[in-house]
């Protein structure tokens, strides 16, 4: 995604000081969705994995109804409570892979583009080399080496977003690193560390932040293609594999549509609003570049 | 011309580091004997196993040290050889596999970026001339709605309305069919791939057009009584693609990204299912041969959009 939205001379720049009901909306869906995610063995949800034949309804799939809100799949187990566990799987690693990548990326970045010089080199190299993978071709490869545990796929898409979230961390960094303030401080005999979390985090950890909603719905989308390939979580229930386990036959998918549709549309809706929220997050703070 | 060797230089060392890093992962993460043979990979007790092992690994040089293999690989590769596939037989041969499915990836990326385009200039036209209003308002809604669609998901509603519910386009791929029909069967996979890029093209080129629809020329052709449509696409439109054509060409990169998902659902046997199943499979040669294709071409398009910035902008050379 690239920077847009700049349209319409004033009636944006009036938009821009608020942050606007649609921002509300959004952020309401995500923390219903994150008290879902937070809570799911507490609520009053139907097991995810007992199979709830119906002898009156004849063989499942079952469609809809008030009992299965969002229906039944082939093994009739209940597809509302399977989707709002799959909320727990997707978000976690979205949330964790985007904080990893704003740690590990974050502190390269900073570091590189406060000292320049050789660590510069380096890591701008380290950051090419990853970024000439397309993201999903590199994730598809750690994925299937490995155990995919909810922290090793946390931990791979956190991978993927070290090198675009450190670009930006470098860039920001060296916006600042010439600063009046940074020359004072250094005159003053202030240290290097003392300069980097004392002087530059601050500015920095602004921008950055209102991209993290932006990286983190990359997070989501990402592990979702994963589960869809059958390489996320081993025996995790995700959205991604549910869509999958609805869609593979094309005689489910004309049957029971439901199985896959109701897990899109959850999953339609976070993405949306993570990418809107964070797209109006960083109109607010006025961040100019984004290159996730 | 000495930025051009070092742009050059630099791409190369870019891929030998893919290679290396990848040859390394597949190696050291993965276990290739179990593939080739079996659950005999794993049975060291039976003397038997351990000579059908010797063999194998000598078969497959998997007896030589890592930095040796790689070497070796490399030299092969760069002649045109990508080795064998690890199966009991070693056959067919990865540099037929590759030569088999790998145009079918390129006419489905070209297929989705000629979408991609031709959806997205007029689109970006129409909103542009009416920045502002309810059309343009609901129409950046639009292009919000189709960015946050995943590719797997929309490959998915796409197959359900199109090919279940309406049956007008054709449920999966048939190899054998001739061109026009496979050509046609692509439609939807490509529009799977497509029509988010659309979106973020849309964006981009509609903020640049609205930009130069500012400008005093505009003002000028405007007078001279010109008519709307005129005005846009002749006069409009070729200022604004600069950075269209270069975002255009970055894309390709996700553009294959979403070709994976797309072969997956439509069951295409392009270079993108074929590296899911070879990944699940431990097919090692494979996977790198393709890791190396996509990250190959990636580069080389990187390295021309950079080189047609420097002949529209020379400045960019220092």
């Amino acid at each position: 995604m690239s920077t847009t939205n700049n349209s319409a001379g004033n009636q944006d720049e009036v938009a821009k000081k608020k942050l606007g009901f649609g921002f509300w909306l959004c952020v309401t869906w995500l923390a219903l969705m994150v008290f879902v995610a937070l809570f799911t063995p507490l609520l009053p949800l139907k097991s995810p994995t007992s199979n709830f034949l119906d002898s009156s309804q004849g063989r499942p799939p079952y469609a809809p109804s008030w009992k299965h809100w969002f229906g039944t799949d082939k093994d009739a187990r209940d597809v509302f409570s399977r989707t709002m566990h799959g909320a727990r799987i997707s978000l976690t690693v979205g949330f964790s892979a985007i904080t990893a990548g704003f740690l590990i990326g974050g502190t390269i970045g900073v570091i590189s583009g406060y000292f320049r010089g050789w660590i510069d080199r380096v890591s701008s190299f380290v950051f090419v080399v990853l970024l000439s993978f397309p993201s999903l071709v590199l994730a598809i490869l750690l994925t299937s080496l490995i155990e995919r545990s909810l922290l090793t796929v946390s931990l791979v898409l956190g991978l993927l977003s070290i090198a675009p979230v450190g670009r930006l961390a470098r860039a920001a960094t060296m916006q600042y690193a010439d600063r009046e303030f940074v020359l004072a401080a250094r005159q003053i005999g202030a240290k290097d560390r003392h300069i980097i979390i004392k002087e530059i985090l601050p500015n920095v950890a602004i921008p950055m932040s209102s991209l993290a909603l932006l990286g983190m719905a990359v997070a989501v989308v990402a592990e979702g293609g994963l589960a869809f390939l059958g390489l996320s979580v081993e025996k995790g229930i995700t959205w991604g594999g549910l869509i999958q386990l609805g869609s593979d036959a094309s005689k489910t998918l004309e049957k029971a549509p439901w199985i896959s549709f109701f897990p899109i549309l959850m999953l339609f809706l976070t993405v949306l609003s993570l990418n809107f929220a964070g797209d109006r997050l960083r109109t607010y703070f006025d961040v100019k570049e984004m290159t996730l | 011309m000495r930025y051009y060797v070092q742009r050059v230089a630099l791409a190369i060392l870019l891929l030998l580091a893919v290679s290396m890093l990848t040859f390394g992962a597949l190696n050291v993460l993965g276990d290739p004997l179990f593939n080739i043979l079996g659950p005999v990979a794993g049975d060291v007790n039976n003397p038997d196993s351990i000579k059908m092992i010797e063999v194998a690994k000598r078969e497959f040089s998997l007896d030589r040290p890592l930095p040796v293999r790689y070497a070796i690989w490399l030299s092969d590769f760069v002649r045109g050889d990508f080795g064998v596939t690890f199966s009991s037989t070693g056959q067919p041969p990865v540099s037929g596999v590759i030569s088999e499915r790998l145009p079918r990836t390129v006419t489905l990326v070209a297929m989705a970026q000629f979408f991609a385009i031709f959806v997205s200039i007029p689109w970006a036209l129409i909103t542009a001339s009416r920045a502002g209003k309810v059309s343009d308002r609901i129409s950046t809604l639009n292009a919000f709605f189709l960015v946050a669609m995943p590719n797997f998901a929309l490959a998915v509603i796409l197959k359900y309305v199109f090919s279940i519910k309406l049956g007008w386009m054709p449920l999966t791929y048939v190899a054998d069919d001739p061109l026009r029909s496979r050509l046609f069967q692509m439609i939807l996979p490509a529009l799977t791939i497509g029509l988010p890029v659309a979106a973020v093209y849309q964006r981009l080129l509609r903020t640049d057009i609205i930009t130069t629809l500012q400008q005093d020329f505009i003002l000028l052709a405007r007078t001279k009584g010109l008519s709307r449509p005129r005005i846009l696409l002749l006069h409009a439109l070729r200022p604004s693609l600069f950075s269209f054509i270069t975002v255009v060409g970055l894309n390709t990169g996700a553009l294959i990204g979403g070709s994976i998902v797309s072969e997956t659902v439509f069951r295409i046997p392009g270079i993108g299912s074929t590296l899911v199943e070879s990944v699940l499979r431990n097919d090692f040669p494979v996977v790198l041969a393709i890791v190396m294709i996509v990250a190959s071409s990636f580069v080389v398009i990187n390295l021309l959009v950079d080189f047609a910035y420097t002949l529209i902008d020379p400045r960019v050379r220092r």
